[in-house]
């Protein structure tokens, strides 16, 4: 059966099974991904997947079941098991599937020119990258990643409310696709051994610069060389753009109500208040144009709208679906998600980050006159404890003297609190960078912080 | 299922090119899954998974396009992506394909995937109902799983066959607290078995019982002292050691491009005397066994060490080509989105001749590690470091009490040198091991050993 007569069969047959919704959640993807080591092609992978699942009221609870082949007899059993899933779950919150609004945004994040390039011109860049980096200076010796790969892929929901309601039910559709080039560089001196990445996403095949992406990668891999540990003690510190959105990302959780309404976020109850300094402003825009986390709808069918979740340093809402708006007495958000199509539904930000301010990165500096500057922390998942705010991380950089910057700096650790950490802000960049994900920042000066080193 | 006629044809399609080998994966898998905590079933998931591969060979080189839209058009569309991607100079045709069944060495009494989930969530009130009775356990997770993978194998070699490959598993995970400090305890049984499992493998109780005793047990035990010293592994998950620290540098994915420190030491010594290691595919109902590996070779026996020296590596197809050895149907992958490589499969250190209560009562001071835990290895240089989830300590020979936040710290080539007894008693534990082919359920295990020397990190 095609995706369209497989939906059909499936909304007639939850009908007759006597549930009393039923919602078809589908995702399908066409990607394309290849490495280039030392000339050669490898893990040349494409596929097309597509993967399903049905959703829906029975006996007044929630069912869940998934499936990746659609055939008569996934019909049959789909429905069977959604009704035993919503039999057996043991959860007292009041679930539904969402009847649909009335408009829903316009967003344009699908270019069809880049479904249209040619592998051959793929291959060909991982290629060029790699003779152009290790051409640009002795002391590179390898690639030890160099990735392309594109993706385009649609979502779309599909609903349907069988008792007490004569809604036609939501046909909702939303279609992107992306390129993304990674590459790390391997610089070696004498017995010191570093690396450096380079990085870029793009809807525009041609904005992927060989030259560009490899300079990227070499320049950090060379300037890491010299990298050695600071003294430890309390820095005066800025967080960069490429830095930062993964320490947003980690903590990204706490905003959620449903985090919030399982004890896990220390962000319960705290709306209206103030939350951090008065130069924040965290945003929440599914609407962003080229945005990776953008969609019209979330994943239970409901408008999505943009929203300041820190507004000046306020608390002014947490993330809700649903079930945790219902629980909590408001309208939902519009943040709905779901964990590849076969996840529950849980609560997800869109795009996420830091509103920008003013001032460059280097004015940044030169307010800042002595410190650090951390461009990367790693160790995330061991070093950062969302439910407490808590983060030890690896971390490497380079010091500011003098308002410019000076040595590279790598095995230290920067620890902190995150809670404390949005009240110490005392400025934000105006370089808004969202580096391979939806959660993005610009740099932000973060005042004092902790540093273990030599 | 696939059809003879699309396999010849999709394989022929694959081949257009001048690739010199194609073959097509076609995988059908039912996943259940019931999750409860403290009490409450959280979630009850069912999830079908179906779709197909097909992979060309040119040299070295290996091409993989996936699809779940296994229609003849679907299938044939792969097979035109993964050969636009080969320049090969000459053409070969492939062999006629001829169905060949698999006898089953795995007896499977009553499908899982036919059992109403109400019965599956009774054993997992059986084993809650003793959670909640045991002093100091704040919380307790169980989970249930079954899993029935059909899968299709044909290549361009002539291969036609299938398999039918049933798994059940239960784990129990058990929160102890005194109010400022928790530890946990888990028991994580499964086998290649259906749901008679509950009749004989698995006893809900008891898997509770012991997951709680271990969570209270570490809660009361004093830090563990540092030191180098010898250690005593007990049987069973003990044999993780041996799978992370050697097991993977003996798969063709590492040896194949020299990234392993085994490498070129086939037929050396590179273990005591005492260590035998079998990786075996064949164990009826076990969980790491086949009857064929994922790339349609029937599963073997196969023995990695005799008596401390090496004697094979596990390889699969396009890793034989580089090394220019014969595969071993080791060739497995978690399903249809992965190209297969070489794994393991049941890998244990075999059982010896030395007796349990010699090896303690001989080790003088040191320490017994009852049950391990997670850890790492970095495999280049074979360097390791794993949690001891329960252990005790010994001195004079005698068990003295529990210790936590013990880890074991060293190399996978060292440690096998410094094996000086190896128990009578073999056991295998399951776990879920995670490669570039995705994450496969393999079996660890041997009889209690002892290591002469070994550098505990504690506090």
């Amino acid at each position: 059966m095609n995706a369209d007569q497989f939906i059909q069969a499936l909304l007639d047959e939850a009908r007759k099974q006597g549930m009393q919704s039923a919602e078809i959640y589908l995702n399908s993807t066409d990607s394309f991904r290849a490495m280039c080591v030392k000339g050669d092609i490898t893990n040349y992978t494409v596929y097309a997947t597509r993967g399903l699942s049905l959703r829906g009221l029975y006996q007044g609870k929630m069912g869940y079941a998934a499936t990746e082949a659609f055939d008569e007899d996934a019909v049959g059993s789909l429905v069977e098991a959604v009704k035993e899933s919503a039999i057996l779950t043991e959860d007292e919150d009041i679930q539904e599937i969402y009847p649909g609004d009335g408009e829903y945004p316009k967003i344009d994040n699908y270019s069809p020119a880049l479904d249209q390039v040619e592998e051959k011109k793929k291959l060909q860049l991982i290629q060029d990258i790699e003779k152009k980096a290790l051409a640009m200076d002795e002391r590179i010796t390898a690639l030890n990643y160099n990735m392309i790969s594109t993706a385009s892929s649609e979502t779309r929901i599909v609903n349907r409310i069988f008792s007490g309601s004569d809604a036609p039910g939501l046909d909702l559709r939303y279609r992107d696709n992306m390129a993304v080039c990674f590459v790390s560089a391997t610089a070696k001196e004498g017995d010191r051994v570093s690396t450096g990445s380079g990085f870029k996403a793009t809807r525009d095949f041609d904005e992927l610069d060989a030259e560009q992406i490899a300079r990227e990668a070499v320049d950090e891999a060379l300037f890491m060389l010299k990298a050695a540990p600071v003294p430890s003690g309390s820095y005066r510190a800025i967080i960069d753009a490429k830095c930062m959105p993964d320490l947003l990302g980690v903590f990204s959780g706490v905003f959620s109500a449903e985090s919030a309404q399982k004890g896990l976020s220390l962000l319960a109850g705290k709306e209206g208040e103030t939350i951090a300094s008065e130069i924040v402003t965290l945003m929440d825009d599914p609407l962003l144009p080229g945005g990776l986390g953008s969609q019209p709808f979330d994943a239970e069918g409901v408008a999505t709208r943009t929203k300041a979740v820190i507004e000046k340093g306020r608390l002014t809402t947490l993330l809700h679906n649903l079930k945790t708006a219902r629980k909590a007495g408001v309208k939902t958000t519009g943040n709905a998600a779901r964990a590849g199509y076969a996840g529950a539904v849980n609560v997800s930000p869109s795009n996420f980050y830091f509103a920008p301010g003013e001032r460059t990165p280097e004015q940044l500096m030169q307010d800042m006159k002595n410190g650090l500057v951390i461009t990367e922390v790693s160790g995330l998942h061991a070093g950062a404890n969302p439910i407490s705010g808590d983060f030890s991380l690896i971390a490497q950089g380079y010091t500011v003297k003098d308002g410019r910057k000076d040595q590279p700096v790598e095995q230290i650790t920067v620890a902190g609190n995150f809670y404390q950490l949005l009240k110490n802000i005392r400025a934000v960049g105006s370089d808004l960078c969202f580096p391979g994900s939806s959660v993005g920042s610009p740099s932000v000066d973060v005042g004092e912080i902790a540093v273990a080193g030599k | 299922m696939l059809k003879q006629e699309i396999a010849q044809a999709v394989i022929a399609e694959a081949l257009k090119t001048g690739g010199d080998f194609a073959e097509i994966f076609l995988e059908d898998r039912q996943n259940n899954n019931v999750s409860m905590l403290s009490g409450k079933v959280e979630s009850v998931n069912s999830r079908r998974l179906h779709g197909a591969g097909v992979r060309v060979f040119h040299g070295f080189q290996g091409v993989y396009v996936y699809t779940n839209d296994t229609s003849m058009e679907g299938l044939m569309q792969c097979a035109r992506r993964a050969a636009s991607a080969i320049r090969g100079a000459d053409k070969i045709a492939a062999k006629g394909l001829a169905w060949q069944d698999t006898p089953s060495i795995h007896a499977i009494k009553e499908r899982p995937d036919q059992v109403k989930t109400a019965r599956k969530v009774e054993k997992m009130k059986a084993a809650q109902a003793i959670l909640k009775e045991a002093p100091e356990i704040v919380q307790g997770s169980i989970n249930y799983m079954d899993s029935v993978q059909r899968v299709w194998i044909a290549n361009s070699e002539g291969l036609f066959t299938g398999d039918t490959r049933v798994y059940t598993r239960f784990s129990v995970s058990a929160i102890a607290s005194n109010g400022t400090e928790n530890q946990t305890g888990g028991e994580n049984p499964g086998a290649m078995q259906g749901f008679e499992i509950f009749d004989s493998r698995i006893d809900p109780e008891a898997c509770a019982k012991t997951a709680a005793k271990r969570a209270v047990t570490m809660l009361h035990a004093p830090v563990c002292p540092a030191g180098v010293m010898p250690v005593v592994i007990d049987s069973g998950f003990g044999g993780v050691i041996f799978h992370e620290a050697c097991g993977h540098s003996l798969e063709a994915t590492a040896v194949a491009v020299g990234n392993s420190e085994f490498c070129g030491k086939l037929g050396q010594k590179i273990a005591a005397d005492c260590v035998t290691a079998i990786d075996d595919g064949t164990i009826p109902n076990e969980w790491g066994s086949l009857n064929i590996d994922d790339e349609g070779t029937p599963t073997t026996k196969l023995v990695l060490i005799e008596n401390g020296i090496l004697k094979n590596y596990m390889i699969d197809k396009l890793n034989a080509r580089r090394m220019q050895m014969p595969i071993t149907g080791s060739g497995r992958r978690q399903g249809y989105m992965f190209a297969p490589t070489s794994r393991m499969r049941n890998t244990y250190i075999a059982a010896g001749n030395d007796e349990n209560e010699e090896m303690i009562s001989t080790m003088g001071d040191g320490l017994y590690a009852k049950k391990m835990g997670g850890g790492s290895v970095t495999p280049t240089t074979g360097k390791f470091n794993f949690a001891v989830a329960e252990g005790y300590l010994v001195k004079d020979g005698k068990i003295q009490h529990p210790v936590r936040g013990a880890s074991l710290i060293g190399r996978g080539s060292e440690i096998l040198l410094k094996i000086d007894r190896v128990g009578k008693d073999m056991q295998m534990a399951q776990g879920m091991c995670g490669s570039i082919s995705g994450s496969i359920p393999t079996n660890v295990g041997q009889p209690m050993i002892r290591v002469s020397s070994m550098t505990v990190g504690g506090r």
